[in-house]
C-alpha cells in the first residue's frame, strides 16, 4: 500500500483519534480570490469533481472546486438514522415525466462535498469491456469513443485509494481486489445460499469499505447505515479518499456556493468562468478551464441555464445533444420470507453480487443484462416495498412486525440510451430565480424485458434458499448520461477527453458524459473517467 | 394475528439510547417526545391529515406514533424530496388540495367532513382511491397522491422507537455497531421474534 500514500495521502490525513475531520486541513486550506484566474473552476464536488481537484491538485495547477452543498462533517453532520439523513440528497425542486417517470431525490442524487457517493451503498464493480461497444457488438446502445483498456489504468488506481473489498471478480476483465473480501451478514449469506443451489456464480464485492484499517481510517462497524453516510470514515466517499489530499495540495474547496452559469467570452467563445451565488450574494471565478461535474440532472440544467447569443439554446447545445440520452437502471427489488433471522439491517447492504447475466445471451428475446446484488433496506425503504404490493393500514403494519424473516435483493438492468429520455428546462424556477429540470423518462421494449427477467432470476434465487412468500418492487437506481461522451458534435457534448466539442477550455467530468452504462454501479466509472480527463487536463491542453 | 409488541416481547430500543452517538440521540428522541403546534397544516387540514395518517397506518390500537406532527414538521420546514410529478403541484399544496378533496368525497358519500366519519368509512374512502390506481382522481393521477400520502406515513412510522419495538429493529448503531450478523444470530440486546412462523401471508394465500 505504500504506492497508494505515495499517489494520494488522503487516508493518512485524516484524524486518528476517534473524529473524523481534520479541521485545521480545511481552516488552513489555500484560498483564491474571484478576480484571481485560477488554473480549473470545477463546478460540484463528487465522484467526478473531487477526483478531477486531487489530480489537477498534484500535478501542480491551481484549482478550485465550488458545491452548492456543506462541506460535511461525519461527526457533526451525520446520523446514524434513516430519516434523519434526508439533508444528505438533494431535494430541490424538480420535476419529472414520460411514461415511467423516475423519481429524483433520495436514492440518486446527493447534496454537498463527496456527492452522491457520501449515501452510495458502496458497490464499486467496473465496467465490462464490452459496455463500450455495444452498437457494434448487440446493435443497442452507443459505442464509446474509447475502450475498456483506456479505462483500465485509472481503474486499478482507484480501487487501491478508495480501497475496494472482494473476492477475486472472474467477470468482465477478470481481475483481482487489494482488500480481502468481508463476512458476510444474513442477506449476504442467503443470496450465496440461493446462487450455490442454482448454479449461478455470487461473489463476495466488490465493496469501497476497506477490510480492516487504511491509513487512519477505522475498520468497519457493520452497523448497516452505509446509505445514511459513513460516521466511521470506514466506506469511500471523495470526502476522505480524494479531498483531503487536494487540500494537502494546495486546492481549494468552496462549499455552500451554487453555480447559477458558465460565462463565454462572445468573440473568442472561450469561458471565462462561473457566475456562482454564495450567501446570499453574487461572485464571479475567473478561471482559465472550466469543468462542470454536477451529475446527470445538474449538468444539463446548468449548460441550458448559461444560453447567450453565441449560443440561443444553451450552452454546447448547437445540435441539440445537451441533456439527451439520459439513463436509470431499472432496478427492481425481489424480497423472499424465511422462517430463520435474516435481519438484514446488520452488515453493510452491499454484500454480495453476481454479474453472471451481465453480458447478452442469444438464447433470450433481449440485448444486454442485468447483475443481481444484496441490498438490505432499513425499515423506512422497506416499508415503500411493502406498500408498492399495495398493502397499508393493519396488513402493511403485519408485514412490517415480519421485518427480521425477510432478504432483500436488487437487480441492476441495463436500460438503452434513447434520445428522448432528456432533461430540458420547465417554466419553474428554484430560489435562484433558475428554471428547474424537466426529466422525462419512458422505457424501451428491452428495458421492459429486462426488468421482469431479473425479477425471475431473483425470485427463484430466494426460492431456492429456501423462501416462502417473495414479492417485488419496481424501482430505479443511479443516473448517467444527458451530455455524452461522443466521436462528433452531432452525436454528443463531449470528445474522448471530456472536452466540450464547442468549448475548447471547458470539460464535463462527471455521469453524464457516459454514452452507455452497463449493468454496473457507477460511481468507480464516474472517477475513472474523470481521472483520465485530469491527465489530459494537466497536459497542458487549454 | 399478532398484535402489537406481541412478536418480540421486552424488547425496547431506547433502553439502549445510552449507546447512541450523540447527535444521532438528539435526532431520534426529539420524535419521542411531545409534539408541538402545528404549523403547516389549519387545524382543519390536521384533523383530516391526521386521521388519514393513522388509517394508512393502522394505528387504531396504537402505538400512537404523532405521524401528523411529524408530516407537518417536514412540510412546515420545506423537507420535502424536492421532485414532483408534472401533473402535481409541490408537496406542501399537493397535501393541502389533496385533504380537501378527501373531504370532498366525505362528504358527498357519508355526509361527514373525512375527520368526522367512522373508522370503517375512512377505511372505504381510502380503499376507492387506491383502488383506481393511475385513474384520475380530482384532477391528478390517483397512484401519484397515493405514492405522496404513503410516503410521508412511513418515513414518519417507522423513523420512531415504537415501530421499532414493534419490527424488532434496534435503531442507531452508532459507535457500538453490529458483532453477530447472519441467519438467526443476534446481539445481547436483540430478542429473538417470539412467533417466527407467524408470516403474514402464509404460503398458499
Amino acid at each position: 500500500m505504500g504506492g497508494v500514500r505515495a499517489r494520494n495521502e488522503s487516508a493518512w490525513l485524516l484524524p486518528n483519534d476517534g473524529t473524523r475531520t481534520h479541521h485545521a486541513l480545511r481552516e488552513n486550506m489555500r484560498t483564491f480570490a474571484d478576480g484571481d484566474e485560477v488554473d480549473v473552476v470545477i463546478v460540484g464536488c463528487g465522484a467526478g469533481g473531487a477526483t478531477l481537484l486531487q489530480r489537477l491538485a498534484r500535478a501542480g495547477l491551481r484549482v478550485v472546486a465550488l458545491d452548492a452543498g456543506p462541506f460535511w462533517d461525519p461527526d457533526r453532520d451525520w446520523v446514524s438514522d434513516e430519516a434523519g439523513s434526508h439533508h444528505l440528497y438533494w431535494t430541490e425542486p424538480r420535476v419529472i415525466t414520460g411514461d415511467d417517470p423516475v423519481p429524483l431525490g433520495s436514492n440518486n442524487s446527493g447534496r454537498g462535498v463527496g456527492g452522491s457517493m457520501v449515501h452510495y451503498a458502496g458497490f464499486t464493480p467496473r465496467f465490462h469491456p464490452s459496455d463500450f461497444r455495444t452498437r457494434i457488438l448487440d446493435g443497442v446502445g452507443a459505442d464509446w469513443p474509447i475502450r475498456y483498456c483506456d479505462l483500465r489504468p485509472y481503474y486499478r488506481d482507484l480501487e487501491e485509494e478508495l480501497p475496494v473489498a472482494g473476492e477475486r471478480w472472474p467477470w468482465g476483465d477478470p481481475h483481482g481486489y487489494p482488500h480481502r473480501p468481508h463476512p458476510v451478514g444474513g442477506n449476504g449469506e442467503v443470496f450465496l445460499r440461493g446462487a450455490r443451489k442454482l448454479g449461478i456464480t455470487a461473489k463476495v464485492g466488490p465493496v469501497a469499505i476497506a477490510n480492516g484499517r487504511f491509513g487512519n481510517r477505522p475498520h468497519c462497524i457493520y452497523r448497516g447505515f452505509c446509505l445514511q453516510g459513513c460516521k466511521v470514515n470506514a466506506k469511500a466517499s471523495p470526502l476522505i479518499t480524494h479531498i483531503p489530499d487536494a487540500l494537502a495540495r494546495g486546492a481549494e474547496v468552496r462549499a455552500d456556493s451554487m453555480v447559477t452559469s458558465i460565462e463565454v467570452d462572445q468573440r473568442t467563445g472561450r469561458a471565462k468562468g462561473v457566475r456562482y451565488v454564495r450567501d446570499g450574494r453574487p461572485h464571479f471565478q475567473r478561471a482559465a478551464m472550466v469543468a462542470v461535474a454536477g451529475y446527470s440532472i445538474e449538468t444539463p440544467r446548468l449548460l441550458l441555464n448559461s444560453a447567450s447569443s453565441r449560443f440561443p439554446d444553451g450552452l454546447c447545445n448547437d445540435f441539440d445533444q445537451v441533456g439527451r440520452y439520459l439513463m436509470v437502471q431499472g432496478a427492481p427489488q425481489t424480497a423472499g420470507r424465511f422462517d430463520a433471522e435474516v435481519r438484514m439491517y446488520k452488515a453493510p447492504p452491499p454484500e454480495v453480487s453476481s454479474e453472471e447475466f451481465y453480458e447478452t445471451d442469444p438464447a433470450k428475446p433481449y440485448k444486454r443484462g442485468f447483475s443481481l446484488q444484496t441490498v438490505s433496506p432499513l425499515p423506512i425503504t422497506w416499508a415503500e416495498h411493502v406498500a408498492a404490493q399495495g398493502h397499508w393500514g393493519r396488513v402493511l403494519r403485519d408485514y412490517m412486525r415480519d421485518y427480521v424473516h425477510w432478504s432483500c435483493l436488487g437487480a441492476l438492468c441495463e436500460f438503452l440510451p434513447q434520445p428522448g429520455n432528456r432533461v430540458t428546462l420547465a417554466q419553474e424556477t428554484d430560489g435562484y430565480g433558475l428554471p428547474v429540470a424537466r426529466f422525462s423518462y419512458s422505457q424501451c421494449d428491452n428495458d421492459r424485458l429486462l426488468m421482469r427477467a431479473a425479477q425471475a432470476v431473483m425470485e427463484n434465487l430466494l426460492r431456492a434458499a429456501g423462501a416462502g412468500e417473495v414479492i417485488t418492487i419496481d424501482r430505479y437506481a443511479h443516473l448517467v448520461g444527458g451530455a455524452r461522451m461522443a466521436a462528433d458534435e452531432r452525436h454528443g457534448v463531449v470528445d474522448a477527453d471530456c472536452r466540450t466539442f464547442a468549448v475548447p477550455n471547458l470539460y464535463i467530468t462527471d455521469g453524464s458524459v457516459l454514452p452507455t452504462q452497463g449493468s454496473a454501479n457507477p460511481a468507480l466509472t464516474i472517477m475513472a473517467v474523470a481521472a483520465r480527463a485530469a491527465d489530459h487536463m494537466a497536459g497542458g491542453a487549454r | 394475528m399478532s398484535g402489537p409488541g406481541q412478536r418480540f416481547p421486552g424488547f425496547d430500543v431506547l433502553s439502549q439510547s445510552g449507546n447512541w452517538d450523540p447527535v444521532t440521540a438528539r435526532v431520534v428522541l426529539a420524535r419521542v417526545g411531545p409534539a408541538g403546534d402545528l404549523r403547516f397544516f389549519t387545524p382543519a387540514e390536521g384533523q383530516a391529515a391526521a386521521a388519514l395518517l393513522d388509517r394508512l397506518l393502522g394505528q387504531a390500537d396504537g402505538p400512537g406514533v404523532p405521524l401528523v406532527g411529524l408530516v407537518d414538521a417536514r412540510l412546515s420546514e420545506g423537507r420535502t424530496d424536492g421532485w414532483r410529478y408534472d401533473d402535481m403541484p409541490e408537496d406542501g399544496r399537493a397535501w393541502r388540495d389533496s385533504l380537501s378533496f378527501l373531504d370532498a368525497d366525505a362528504l358527498a358519500g357519508v355526509g361527514l367532513g373525512f375527520a368526522a366519519c367512522p373508522a370503517a368509512d375512512q377505511e372505504a374512502l381510502i380503499q376507492a382511491i387506491r383502488d383506481l390506481g393511475p385513474a384520475d382522481w380530482h384532477g391528478m393521477a390517483a397512484g401519484h397522491i397515493w405514492s405522496l400520502w404513503t410516503r410521508y406515513a412511513c418515513t414518519a412510522f417507522y423513523s420512531h422507537p415504537s415501530a421499532w419495538n414493534e419490527i424488532g429493529f434496534p435503531g442507531p448503531a452508532y459507535p457500538r455497531g453490529y458483532k453477530n450478523a447472519g441467519v438467526d444470530r443476534r446481539e445481547p440486546f436483540e430478542v429473538r421474534d417470539a412467533r417466527p412462523s407467524d408470516d403474514p401471508v402464509p404460503e398458499g394465500a
